[in-house]
């Protein structure tokens, strides 16, 4: 499996509108329980990622702990939240310093 | 116990020992009610922001506490289609299973929130999920960790299935 580079994973998927600030950031947070494969699905299921960013991002965060899958508007980021709780995944939402 | 892709997308067990066909049947039980010390994890806040967690026990979770009883009812229904196979001579009768395709991620998903529940009730760590002991059936915490890894089989094999190829390689 590709590993994680931390150049790639340190641009998350953003949906920025002309002259929005990027505020909230949808982190998925490290859990013993959920399996890896499960977790690449449920990327690839909710952001329509290919399988290689879905796996870079459940590598970074089986390795790291947590990993930020999402930067944008506050209303979209909620609803990644509680698509990814829907499928069971650790996943706050956090405000960009 | 025999897993079978299917060629037309439909996963199959087959060969399944009457014991692993009660703990199928045991996946569509209420995790809420099957684990109530456990079942916090299937609930985790959404972040630190006070405002945020109260919005979201008002409006979100009950939506997703209903998503998940969905997701279980179709998983009871497909369970109502276990199988008793033609049991060979001196052996138990074994059990078979499809499970449709368009009902996979229904089954991830609950057999992932008894998991996390399970997981969460008896403690588990990431060492005891990844060892691989022979099963302790003396005590409620071993058959607990083997219905924890027999339901990750069953994700395993589903997410093997085509159509789920997010799933594989791992």
């Amino acid at each position: 499996m590709t590993m994680a580079t931390p150049d790639l994973l340190e641009s998350p998927e953003t949906e920025l509108l002309e002259g929005v600030a990027r505020s909230w950031n949808v982190v998925v947070h490290n859990d013993p329980v959920n399996l890896m494969s499960y977790v690449t699905m449920v990327f690839r299921k909710v952001f329509g990622w290919n399988r290689e960013r879905a796996e870079q991002h459940m590598m970074e965060v089986h390795h790291k702990g947590r990993s930020i899958v999402w930067s944008g508007e506050r209303e979209k980021a909620e609803l990644y939240v509680q698509q990814l709780h829907g499928f069971l995944l650790l996943a706050t939402l956090e405000k960009t310093s | 116990m025999i897993f079978d892709p299917g060629n037309d997308g439909t996963p199959r067990f087959t060969g399944i020992h009457p014991l692993l066909a009660e703990l199928m049947r045991a996946a569509a039980l209420d995790p809420w009610e099957r684990c109530p010390s456990g079942s916090s994890r299937l609930m985790p806040p959404p972040g630190d922001d006070e405002e945020l967690r109260h919005d979201w026990e008002d409006h979100v979770q009950p939506e997703l506490r209903r998503h998940f009883g969905k997701e279980r009812s179709v998983v009871a229904s497909d369970l109502e289609a276990l199988k008793q196979e033609p049991s060979s001579k001196g052996n138990s009768a074994t059990w078979s299973l499809e499970i449709p395709r368009a009902h996979s991620e229904a089954w991830l998903t609950t057999l992932n929130a008894l998991r996390l529940a399970l997981a969460e009730e008896h403690g588990f760590t990431e060492k005891e999920l990844s060892r691989n002991d022979a099963p302790d059936f003396s005590s409620e915490r071993g058959l607990a960790l083997m219905q924890v890894n027999f339901y990750a089989f069953i994700q395993e094999c589903l997410l093997l299935a085509p159509g789920e190829r997010g799933g594989e390689g791992v």
